[in-house]
């Protein structure tokens, strides 16, 4: 439960307004959602874990409802349905809010956020994931935070072709995920002691403690046997060399460790952390499966901006000004008892499309 | 200027942590560690270190207030809260366990009632087995709700097991152990790689070489 208002609103709807022009400057077609939508839509697009998040009701008829606790599940219904006939690919962006119940403490919390994002559906190339990082990038920089920011990038098979070697069952994968995810290598070697004849259980341990610039792909290619494993990073790599070639390299980071709690992704998954924020403030990734959970099985690739995260970062910067320019300029100050001359005036400069403040002193009638 | 800010638990861990971080090369002067402040730089200015309660650590630390801190592994597995856990320390060591009076009848007929400060390990412990029981939560002393009948055992923290001993209690089964664990904020690792890896790296240092001896 947040307000926003004065200089703060402003800044919010700036960043809005910013984000909206490069998609619209990329191509991307707005698209609203619905808010309300059965909740086994969720469960099939988001899966069970994160589902449950969702605040959720019956209808009248007893089925499931839930307010929208993610906005790429009805995209991709979408993409799946409406748009079924529509030439490819189809780019589309969004600006909505989406519900979560969280524990109180998360840092993360706020039962709404609102949501700015993209969906590229329909392309499964290198262009496609260089085109929404692309995106991502000019964003940081419009918002001037290119300098305060570090990209993660990873790609969910280089752990999907290790965890398939070791034949884990769904418990065990889920569990080893976690403890990756949190850097937890004491858990992580007592778990996989069970697993030491495997060459790639090693693999596991080392895989979080690979992060950094192209130097890290080379150390996990010796490291890191099996092909499915061997081809993400073979892409990774490819990735990174274009990267190199804009010269955005040192925006960003390979983290095979950052694996991502959300199971639709299926390759390139990538981060968005900022200074001055102690949770990311973006993220996003590949999802080739999702639209095929909604009958037309299709590549995609999107992102996702968490617009308060962002007005936080920004309004602590105090960079209004840069993003906003001058939103707060004075108006013409009308005033005057005759209340039809007064609003004579104030139509007309509002025909011209200035700014007026009424401040006739009412008179009680 | 500040590098890192460093949550540290007050409490039972409190000295052992001042220790480890003085091995790691942090200097605090005689004056910063008597005084009362909850906040105190180290010498060289690259360090900060805030005392919290220890449940407090890993919320101070999601949050990004501070880049890492310093808490038992019991009060995470208590705790919600989205960390990294990227270093197991050698101090703190205990264990987690459930506790009953030496007298106690072995079987127990119908609800057992369990008395405990970490409600969430023991549901989940007992949960695990199917087990119903009735928790009590409470705020410390808990030896006394098994001693005084208010429970029929207690899930609890044992370091050396002499207040179980002293109380009359025995020990039925290990839950898990604990020791106190380096836990650091995501965007930071990421931010504050280096500085963060440093640390990382410096204290696994200390603490095997200390192991050592």
């Amino acid at each position: 439960m947040r307000y926003y208002s004065g200089s703060e609103a402003r800044l919010r709807r700036a960043i809005e307004n910013t984000l909206v022009s490069i998609f619209d400057g990329w191509s991307y077609e707005e698209i609203t959602t619905p808010t309300i939508d059965y909740y086994s839509l969720f469960e099939r697009g988001m899966g069970r874990s994160q589902a449950h998040h969702a605040f959720r009701f019956s209808d009248t008829d007893g089925r499931m409802l839930a307010i929208r606790p993610d906005v790429t599940s009805l995209v991709a219904r979408a993409a799946a349905t409406l748009f079924a006939e529509r030439a490819r690919p189809l780019r589309l962006c969004y600006v909505a809010p989406v519900f979560r119940q969280q524990p109180r403490s998360r840092a993360e919390w706020r039962r709404e956020s609102m949501q700015i994002g993209c969906e590229l559906i329909g392309v499964n190339s290198s262009a496609a994931d260089i085109e929404v990082l692309a995106i991502v990038c000019e964003v940081l920089e419009r918002l001037k935070l290119d300098r305060y920011s570090t990209i993660t990038l990873n790609d969910v098979e280089v752990f999907n072709g290790i965890a398939e070697q070791l034949k884990l069952t769904p418990e065990a994968r889920a569990e080893i995920r976690d403890l990756i995810d949190k850097r937890n290598a004491d858990d992580l070697e007592r778990f996989l002691a069970e697993y030491s004849h495997e060459p790639d259980a090693r693999a596991f341990v080392q895989l979080f403690q690979l992060s950094g610039k192209r130097n890290i792909l080379s150390d996990a290619r010796r490291l890191i046997t099996n092909p499915r494993s061997q081809a993400a990073l073979a892409r990774l790599e490819r990735l990174w060399s274009v990267v190199e070639s804009l010269q955005l390299a040192d925006r960003f980071e390979i983290d095979l460790g950052d694996v991502s709690r959300l199971d639709y992704y299926t390759g390139l998954t990538f981060k968005i952390y900022v200074n001055g924020a102690g949770a990311r403030v973006a993220s996003g990734g590949r999802y080739d499966g999702l639209t095929a959970s909604f009958g037309k099985g299709e590549p995609a690739v999107g992102f996702v901006f968490e617009l308060d995260t962002l007005t936080e970062v920004l309004a602590a910067q105090a960079s209004e000004s840069v993003v906003v320019g001058s939103s707060s300029a004075e108006g013409a100050q009308l005033t005057g008892n005759n209340l039809s001359d007064l609003f004579v005036a104030a139509r007309r400069k509002r025909q011209l499309s200035e700014r007026v403040i009424i401040t006739a002193s009412e008179v009680a009638q | 200027m500040t590098e890192l800010t460093i949550a540290v638990a007050k409490g039972r861990l409190h000295a052992e942590t001042l220790d480890l971080l003085t091995r790691a090369g942090l200097i605090f002067s005689s004056e910063a560690l008597s005084s009362r402040r909850l906040s105190i730089q180290d010498e060289s200015g690259r360090f900060r270190l805030i005392f919290v309660k220890p449940a407090d650590v890993p919320v101070y630390v999601e949050h990004g207030i501070a880049d890492c801190g310093i808490v038992g592994r019991d009060v995470l597995l208590e705790s919600d809260a989205d960390l990294l856990q990227p270093l197991s320390l050698n101090i703190g060591a205990c264990r987690i366990v459930v506790a009953a009076r030496k007298d106690a009848p072995e079987t127990q007929l119908g609800m057992l009632k369990v008395a405990t400060k970490y409600p969430r390990i023991a549901a989940r412990h007992f949960g695990a087995r199917g087990v119903a029981v009735d928790l009590i939560e409470l705020a410390g002393s808990v030896e006394l709700a098994s001693v005084l009948g208010l429970a029929d055992c207690i899930v609890d923290l044992v370091e050396t097991g002499r207040t179980l001993q002293d109380n009359g209690l025995r020990i039925i089964e290990v839950i898990t152990d604990s020791a106190a664990r380096l836990v650091v904020n995501r965007a930071s690792y990421q931010l504050k790689a280096d500085v963060v890896g440093r640390f990382i790296r410096c204290l696994d240092a200390k603490q095997r070489c200390a192991s050592d001896d």
